[in-house]
């Protein structure tokens, strides 16, 4: 009997029906597409982009070129030279990230023990040229300069989980 | 025509004159054909719940056309060891049958370009010599998964043309006629005069084994993109896939129309013997197929969006020991019907 | 000259180049492909002869499903020329002959004594709606019915034939049915078990 039944299922494609009946309904669901350059989409603060380095309030770099980032790094993708400059600090004279080896997990800035090297919100960049794909200290500084307001307010609304 | 043979000699003026209808028929039917591909990302798109291409021109109608730009100035890349001459003509071997199909099709009472009595013989005829185009395509590319698309492609085709020609029998057995416009005259009368009612069977297998002819999904083992990266047309590139990508969709319009003009009535109006034929008797025969063929066109997008791909031996035995049995029970019935004039069909 | 008898040499000779490319190509895919293109020039030449149904099945069969056949069998092959060429000399003698006893043969049938124009009258031009197919059936069901029901009756039996000759039972091949597998529905394959949780999550 149930061979019988199927057998005319099958006959009258009542499955078939059904998955054409479901896709039928999603044709006039409600469309969640974000139209990305006009809309975006919302973003954490705990969001891991481009990398940046940043300054205390004087204009002095954070790093220390502690090397721990780069002992850190999974993927090797930080590169530290250190010198000590003319007043006698720890400085760094490299500090290059190459990103195409980067995996963006963030432990850098986990490790950082003065909060220099961060991740921002920045992910909207393209690279044309061979080489521009290691960011130097001096690039680094300038995305740390340019979005310091928002990395400093996102460390602070995550101080507490820190 | 008149002004024409005035100034010219006699032949010359039919020629052009014909010349002339047939690219009144093409040139739509190329835009018709171009908007269809624009058609499928959208409702693909809106039946995963995206919105499809949207960017270029207001809601993404300028795709198309961009689209088409984009393919005219990329590239010809013949692969070294190919057959150069098959390699470029099999692209125009599945255009050209699928267009010169349109020759014998009936758009109104009096619009047909050529007028035979064995029209729908001719275009079973050339939806067959479709294949070649395919077979040539994938010989010629010397590529094994272009010679694995052709040969699943061909086997698929020459399979799904006996079911659909037993279908086409079984409308000529109820309309008497091998001409196309006779079959939608057979059919005057109201909705259900047409032919989709007592030959309902005929309908749905005639349909799916266009799907199926077309290479379309979810009969698309041809292409196969998971086993055999795009089959057939692999190693094309540039216009030349263009003009394949053309032939496909212009053959799914043509199966489309053809399945809208043998069993829903062609250019006939649905509202035909109700009160409401007055009401729109100014709208002309040809908005009618238009739409009854645009029901047709949606549902090979549906069936895309809907149906995961079939495995070729499933392929097979659904050709061979499903549809053509139930054809042949089919046409014994509508021969039964004719010859006992059921009412109210075959009076 | 009309356009007709324009078209009619247009398509022979067409007919002609294909069918001596046929046989003289080395390549037997391109051969095959001549061959489309003879059936192709032959309809023509039937169309003008106003054998539209024949023309079309001749289309329709031979192009359309035979010639696929063929093409699909040759494309697989991988044809040695060099091997194929090894004995050409040897038989080169006995092909010629049968080549001359056949193109005699031919001759004295479809020669002019039988089929020239003094042998027939001109067929007269049939009007625009007449239907070359409507009288094709009405003979083939009528007069020509025995040999008809006949030819089926040979062909079926040779369609059994070729299925008896290449059926055969091979045990170590595994293979599915899609018949029985369409049948199957979850409720065979999963059983789906209502049961509570063992532990509360704390």
């Amino acid at each position: 009997m149930t061979v019988f039944k199927n057998y005319i299922k099958s006959l009258f494609l009542l499955e078939l029906l059904k998955g054409l009946r479901l896709t039928g309904r999603y044709f006039f669901a409600k469309k969640f597409t974000v139209q990305y350059p006009e809309e975006r989409a919302p973003m954490s603060p705990r969001f891991r982009g481009l990398h940046a380095q940043r300054r205390y309030d004087n204009g002095e770099e954070r790093c220390i070129a502690c090397k721990l980032c780069e002992a850190t790094c999974p993927a090797l993708a930080i590169t530290i030279d250190v010198e000590a400059r003319e007043d006698g600090s720890r400085r760094t004279s490299r500090y290059d990230i190459d990103l195409f080896k980067c995996i963006f997990c963030g432990f850098c800035q986990e490790s950082c023990p003065v909060d220099a090297i961060v991740e921002t919100r920045v992910y909207e960049y393209a690279f044309e040229k061979r080489g521009e794909n290691i960011m130097t200290k001096d690039k680094l500084l300038a995305v740390g300069d340019e979005h310091e307001s928002q990395i400093s307010a996102d460390i602070a609304a995550q101080a507490k989980y820190r | 025509m008149e002004l024409l043979d005035s100034f010219l000699p006699h032949g010359l003026a039919t020629v052009i004159w014909i010349v002339l209808k047939i690219v009144l028929i093409v040139l739509p039917l190329m835009v018709l054909v171009a908007y269809y591909t624009l058609a499928e990302r959208k409702v693909i798109g809106f039946m995963q719940v995206r919105i499809g291409p949207n960017r270029v021109g207001p809601n993404g109608l300028g795709q198309p056309i961009a689209d088409a730009l984009k393919l005219m100035f990329k590239e010809i890349i013949l692969p070294t060891k190919a057959n150069k001459v098959l390699f470029l003509i099999a692209p125009l071997l599945t255009l050209g049958p699928a267009l010169a199909a349109w020759a014998v099709f009936p758009f109104d009472a009096e619009l047909v370009l050529a007028d035979v009595n064995a029209g729908l013989l001719y275009i079973l005829a050339l939806t067959s010599v479709g294949v070649y185009g395919v077979i040539i395509a994938g010989w010629a590319s010397n590529s094994k998964y272009a010679l694995l698309g052709a040969v699943r492609s061909a086997a698929q085709i020459v399979s799904y043309e006996i079911a659909m020609g037993f279908a086409i029998v079984g409308v000529l057995v109820a309309a008497g006629s091998l001409n196309l416009g006779d079959i939608v005259r057979a059919q005057d009368g109201s909705l259900f005069h047409w032919f989709w009612l007592p030959l309902f069977p005929l309908l749905v297998i005639y349909f799916i084994s266009g799907v199926a002819e077309t290479n379309r999904a979810p009969f698309d083992v041809a292409e196969g993109e998971s086993e055999i990266v795009a089959g057939f047309h692999v190693e094309y590139s540039g216009m030349t896939f263009a003009v394949f990508f053309l032939g496909e969709y212009a053959n799914m319009i043509l199966i489309s129309a053809l399945t809208a003009l043998m069993f829903l009535g062609g250019w006939l109006s649905p509202f035909q013997g109700t009160f409401l034929e007055p009401v729109f008797a100014w709208v002309p025969g040809l908005v009618w197929l238009f739409l009854k063929t645009a029901i047709f066109a949606f549902l090979f997008l549906w069936f895309r969006a809907t149906f995961p791909r079939y495995r070729y031996d499933q392929i097979m035995r659904l050709g061979w020991k499903v549809f053509i049995p139930i054809t042949i029970v089919w046409i014994m019935v509508v021969g039964l019907a004719v010859v006992l004039e059921l009412p109210w069909w075959f009076d | 000259m009309t356009f007709e008898l324009f078209l009619f040499y247009v398509f022979s000779a067409a007919l002609l180049y294909a069918a001596t490319m046929v046989i003289t190509q080395r390549n037997s895919v391109h051969s095959a492909l001549f061959l489309v293109l003879a059936f192709c020039c032959a309809a023509g030449v039937w169309l003008l002869a106003e054998a539209e149904f024949l023309a079309i099945v001749l289309i329709l069969v031979y192009v359309g499903a035979v010639m696929v056949l063929f093409l699909f069998v040759v494309m697989m092959l991988d044809v040695d020329q060099a091997s194929d060429r090894a004995g050409y000399m040897k038989y080169a003698p006995v092909g010629v002959l049968i080549a001359v006893v056949l193109a005699i043969e031919l001759m004295l049938v479809v020669g002019p004594g039988n089929f020239g124009l003094d042998k027939f009258a001109s067929p007269i031009p049939h009007a625009a709606d007449y239907s070359n197919t409507k009288e094709l059936g009405r003979v083939l069901y009528t007069v020509y019915m025995y040999p008809f029901e006949l030819a089926a009756v040979i062909l079926l039996v040779a369609i059994i034939a070729a299925i008896g000759l290449t059926l055969r039972k091979r045990p170590q091949t595994r293979y599915q049915d899609p018949a029985k597998q369409v049948q199957v529905k979850a409720a065979d394959r999963v059983r789906i078990v209502k049961m509570a949780t063992e532990k509360k999550w704390s």
